[in-house]
């Protein structure tokens, strides 16, 4: 107990126990066929009688000027349970290279932390980018967690009635946050999102070919 | 989690450090108390990059009364923001390498043994700044109260029956502000932070 | 308007050859003058052919013309009659374009069709060729008919040797069924639920041979009833013999002078119908499920009872665990399992029957169901992006600072053992009470002991508010005690707020009731002597005089009346009852002798006379003292 919490910490890290890969597949479907799709979620995935679970979220993303690249982080609440922490999130980069792998992998650090995380990040020295609301619901199948959520933008003066929506579908969001080295895990994912074909197509997007997309 | 006054314990000449601990052990004996494990609690201390803008300190702090978290608090100017979080957060840190930077030097810690007599918590910490002796300080908890206009006396009192004229009579300048407001967790890593900034400022063991 | 139409006249071939000489040149028979050939080809032309007979009129008339201008003038031109055909012809052309132009633009000429006459229909034809088109068509949808029909009635005449597959449908909407190889193999255990129990419920599906049905075996109960004729089904289910039959737990305290393995848990006490060999699949599989779901049970507990430390060990032999609760108390579990060969009809119903504690048992069977949904329903996380594990508690533990020793405590939980020993402890205390305080109630009918049990309570714990009070003088006093059922403690709240901690032994909470029975008295004494006027002169709740008590300590009062001529001194005693004695305040019998000389000290009061408390008029103690008061309360 007295040792320094800080070796604790990269002892748990170097032997592998704390999750911090965040294996990703993600895909769309339109707001007509959403019905269709929570459907069959409820029916493939774990705890059928207890139905959807769901959410109502709200994210800003900061950056922060470090060198060679900018550093992003990402500070999320539910609005829905106001007693749980705030979270603050690390999303690395994907790792690339290797087409063959059935999922996006990339390291993700999830942080709960006071409601005061705002005002420390901006004080460190973050801007912050953007934010949006996103509602849904959530499933899981054993370590598998399944969201169809709508992703709406705020109003800087955050009132309730002019949200406007970005698109008309959902974002579907297939992930596993799992140790370092366990790509089996990969398989299973990719099975899983076969089985929701054709409703929603599943699968790895290329964030930079996004970004630098057709103009 | 009672309200807990971090006492600065003045060292004299002839004593080392660890013979001061071995007194005050005696003295905490003679009350009735029993030696329950050891503590610790640490801070590290950031600094921004130069280039980064106006000069900002982050300090990072754990108390080993509350293993599952890390306490985080950020200096800018005059303004203090405290954040309470995960201990992922030291990791998330480090990978701020590249703008905020840790000098191991500035790194202090108190540890020494954590005694419970009766309703109150009593901790002797030997103050190191990487590791070099920098003084004695003193935790006492009075556990069953949060208000701490409600037991600042008693506490004074406990306090002065065994280290002394030592204790002032007025509650610590971080608490004065306070006396009405609920005891946090947070409460308590200031006053170390404020004891540890006195330390560092000090050349000598104090 | 005319148009002119140039007409070419050409001799089409060359001239005939006459002769050819011997030399080759060819000799040309000389053409024909202009005069001569054109009165040949005149001549080849008839004008009789080629005319309609409306135009024969005109053709007549043309003809009679022509002849006659041609009779007239055929010796001089004899083209003349082709060029008035030709012009006739031409005329007529112009005449018809005019007509079909005028009746184009429909302002003075309309075409209309001229009416046909209908073709002549026959009906009779028609009527015979579609009642023969559509006897075809009925006969085909007939035999079709008949098709179905006969194969439905089929279907039905076979339904009562029921269909192997519409069961095995009914029996795949309960259960888990997979085709392996060539075999159909179900599953009835409760894996999907969350139970990590290692035994398989494995059962397979074959289908049933033909039995004739006089085959069933005749009832066996002596019973004139004749159980229902039941139709064999189709399907037949293999379990595996572990799994067959029924079984339950049995759960019974007992006190521990008995030997200890006197109490045999047999089977002959089960309650439901025991199995039959041809019993429904439905009720065998359940009884299966069940079985699977006991010998889980009985499995987690053994374990927990061979691991658990504890100041008495917990025993496991056989199929029983014996674990104590209390001294002197011990929690029976035992697993009972038959199978149909050992199936006797139930005899007389044996002790241990009535012991069996079904709300123990209900609570077991809930506790195991309880890990089970643990083990499947984990918390979802909230924001969504977090990950899947972590109850709440330990989310909030970070930013809340929780300390180490909240941690711990996060991280402890209770055996089903542990759990099921606290219920049956915290079950035993509450027997106890109960029994102490009804008791007591039924012992003491002065004051009245009232307790009301709290509706709201937990497993763990129970509330019961104790009022004593005297009947008649309830709104003057009432002592107030709340006892709060703990596990192995109990804990007495009085009304002035002193607490007090009592342990397992009952004992202590009857002694502590019949001091508080005292208490009560001497201080509805007190309120009464206030409303009737008197005046309290001292009381005492602990008295240092007098004999010392078995239990507890005697309490006292002293009352003195309004015009202070009259004294009455209590003394409650916690297991001897009451005394009362009265004494005059002026001395009656105050004589001045050599010491005392001044009439003065006659006000020292007498001495104390004891009242004879069971000849006292009076329902009850306070009333007595209400008469007693009165009695003495003088009006002057």
């Amino acid at each position: 107990m007295a040792q320094p919490l800080s070796t604790a910490i990269d002892t748990a890290f170097k032997s592998n126990i704390v999750p911090d890969q965040e294996y990703l597949l993600q895909g769309s479907i339109l707001d007509t066929s959403v019905e269709h799709l929570l459907h069959r979620l409820r029916g493939l995935c774990d705890n059928v009688d207890s139905g959807p679970e769901q959410f109502q979220d709200h994210e800003m993303c900061f950056t922060i000027r470090t060198t060679p690249t900018p550093l992003s982080l990402r500070v999320r609440r539910a609005l829905d349970h106001t007693d749980m922490p705030w979270q603050l999130r690390y999303i690395g980069q994907p790792e690339y290279g290797d087409a063959k792998r059935p999922t996006i992998i990339r390291s993700s650090i999830d942080i709960g932390c006071s409601a005061s995380v705002v005002e420390f990040l901006t004080e460190l020295g973050c801007r912050m980018d953007f934010e949006y609301l996103a509602r849904g619901y959530m499933f899981r199948k054993g370590r598998m967690k399944i969201t169809v959520a709508k992703i709406v933008k705020t109003n800087p003066n955050k009132s309730q009635d002019s949200m406007q929506l970005i698109s008309e579908s959902y974002l579907v969001e297939l992930s596993v946050l799992a140790p370092r080295g366990q790509d089996a895990i990969a398989e299973d994912m990719r099975s899983f999102a076969e089985q929701l074909r054709p409703l929603v197509n599943l699968d790895k997007v290329d964030y930079k070919r996004l970004a630098h997309g057709p103009p | 989690m009672g309200v807990t006054i971090v006492q600065h314990y003045p060292m004299t000449e002839n004593r080392t450090g660890p013979q001061v601990i071995e007194f005050l052990t005696k003295r905490v004996h003679a009350m009735g108390a029993a030696q329950a494990g050891p503590f610790l609690v640490d801070c590290e201390t950031y600094n921004s990059a130069p280039a980064f803008g106006p000069p900002r300190t982050v300090h990072l702090l754990n108390n080993s009364e509350q293993p599952a978290t890390v306490f985080s608090i950020l200096e800018s100017g005059q303004k203090q923001v405290p954040l309470v979080s995960d201990p992922l957060f030291m990791d998330l840190m480090k990978k701020l390498g590249s703008v905020y930077t840790c000098k191991q030097q500035t790194r202090m810690e108190a540890k020494g043994p954590r005694f419970e007599v009766a309703d109150f918590l009593v901790k002797l910490g030997t103050v190191t700044m990487n590791a070099n002796f920098k003084g004695v300080l003193v935790e006492v908890e009075y556990r069953p109260c949060l208000v701490p206009a409600a037991c600042w006396e008693l506490l004074r009192e406990f306090m002065q029956g065994f280290l002394g004229t030592c204790v002032p009579n007025q509650p610590p300048s971080y608490l004065q502000n306070r006396m009405q407001d609920i005891y946090q967790p947070l409460d308590t890593i200031q006053q170390y932070l404020d004891q540890f900034r006195e330390y560092r400022k000090a050349v000598t063991v104090r | 308007m005319a148009y002119s139409v140039n007409v070419a006249i050409e001799a089409p071939i060359e001239n005939q050859i006459q002769e050819i000489a011997y030399d080759g040149t060819e000799v040309y028979q000389q053409p024909l003058s202009m005069s001569e050939s054109l009165s040949k080809l005149a001549a080849k032309i008839d004008f009789g052919k080629g005319q309609d007979e409306k135009e024969e009129k005109v053709v007549d008339k043309t003809e009679e013309d022509a002849k006659d201008p041609a009779a007239y003038q055929s010796s001089l031109w004899p083209w003349d009659s082709v060029r008035n055909k030709l012009k006739n012809a031409f005329t007529e052309v112009c005449v018809l374009s005019d007509v079909l132009a005028i009746a184009k633009e429909k302002r003075y000429l309309v075409l209309d069709p001229v009416p046909q006459e209908p073709p002549e229909t026959k009906a009779m034809v028609t009527v015979y060729a579609r009642k023969k088109a559509l006897g075809g068509a009925a006969t085909v949808l007939l035999t079709g008919a008949e098709r179905l029909r006969t194969s439905q009635s089929e279907a039905a005449r076979n339904r009562a040797a029921s269909d192997f597959h519409i069961e095995l449908l009914a029996l795949r909407k309960n259960w888990r069924l997979k085709k392996v190889g060539n075999s159909i193999i179900g599953d009835v255990s409760y894996r999907t639920a969350g139970s990590k129990f290692a035994s398989s419920g494995m059962f397979e599906v074959t289908k049933a041979e033909e039995e004739p049905s006089s085959g069933w075996s005749p009832p066996q109960s002596p019973s004139a009833v004749a159980p229902p004729p039941k139709t064999p089904s189709a399907l037949r289910v293999t379990l595996p013999s572990e799994l067959q039959g029924v079984a339950y737990i049995e759960v019974h305290c007992r006190k521990d002078d008995e030997a200890l393995f006197s109490t045999t848990v047999t089977s002959s006490t089960l309650n439901t119908a025991g199995p039959m060999p041809d019993m429904h699949w439905q009720k065998k599989l359940e009884a299966a499920q069940n079985v699977l779901f006991c010998k889980e049970l009985f499995n987690q507990l053994a374990k927990e009872a061979v691991q658990l430390p504890g100041p008495i060990p917990h025993m496991v032999v056989g199929n029983q665990i014996v674990a104590s609760i209390l001294p002197g108390i011990q929690l029976i579990i035992g697993l009972c399992h038959s199978t149909a060969t050992k199936n006797k009809k139930s005899g007389p119903p044996q002790q241990k029957k009535s012991d069996h504690d079904h709300v123990l048992e209900h609570s077991i069977h809930q506790l195991l169901r309880e890990v089970h949904h643990k083990n499947t329903h984990h918390p979802f996380p909230h924001p969504s992006s977090g990950p899947l594990g972590p109850s709440k508690q330990r989310c909030l533990a970070g930013p809340s600072a929780v300390d180490r020793h909240e941690l711990m405590e996060m991280s402890k939980s209770k055996t089903l053992l542990e759990q099921i020993i606290e219920q049956t402890q915290h079950f035993t205390m509450r027997r106890r009470t109960e029994y102490v305080l009804d008791t007591i109630a039924k012992e003491v009918r002065d004051p009245l002991i009232i307790s009301h049990w709290n509706s709201i309570n937990s497993p763990t714990k129970a509330c019961v508010k104790v009022n004593i009070m005297t009947h008649g003088y309830d709104t003057i006093c009432r002592t107030l005690l709340i006892i709060h059922v703990g596990k192995k403690s109990l804990k007495c709240i009085c009304r002035d707020g002193s607490v007090m901690n009592m342990s397992y032994e009952i004992q202590e909470l009857r002694d502590l009731l019949i001091c508080q029975i005292q208490q009560h008295q001497i201080t509805a004494v007190q309120a009464l002597a206030k409303c009737m006027g008197w005046q309290l002169l001292s009381n005492n709740t602990h008295l240092g005089v007098g004999e010392v008590q078995q239990m507890g300590n005697a309490s006292s009062c002293m009352l003195a009346s309004p015009m202070g001529d009259r004294l009455i001194a209590v003394r409650c005693e916690p297991q001897a009852g009451v005394h009362v004695s009265i004494a005059h305040s002026p001395r009656k019998d105050f004589y001045p002798g050599q010491l005392v000389k001044d009439r003065k000290w006659e006000n020292l009061g007498g001495g104390f006379k004891e009242v004879r408390w069971d000849k006292m008029e009076g329902k009850n103690f306070l009333n007595k003292m209400e008469l007693l008061m009165a009695s003495l309360t003088s009006s002057s």
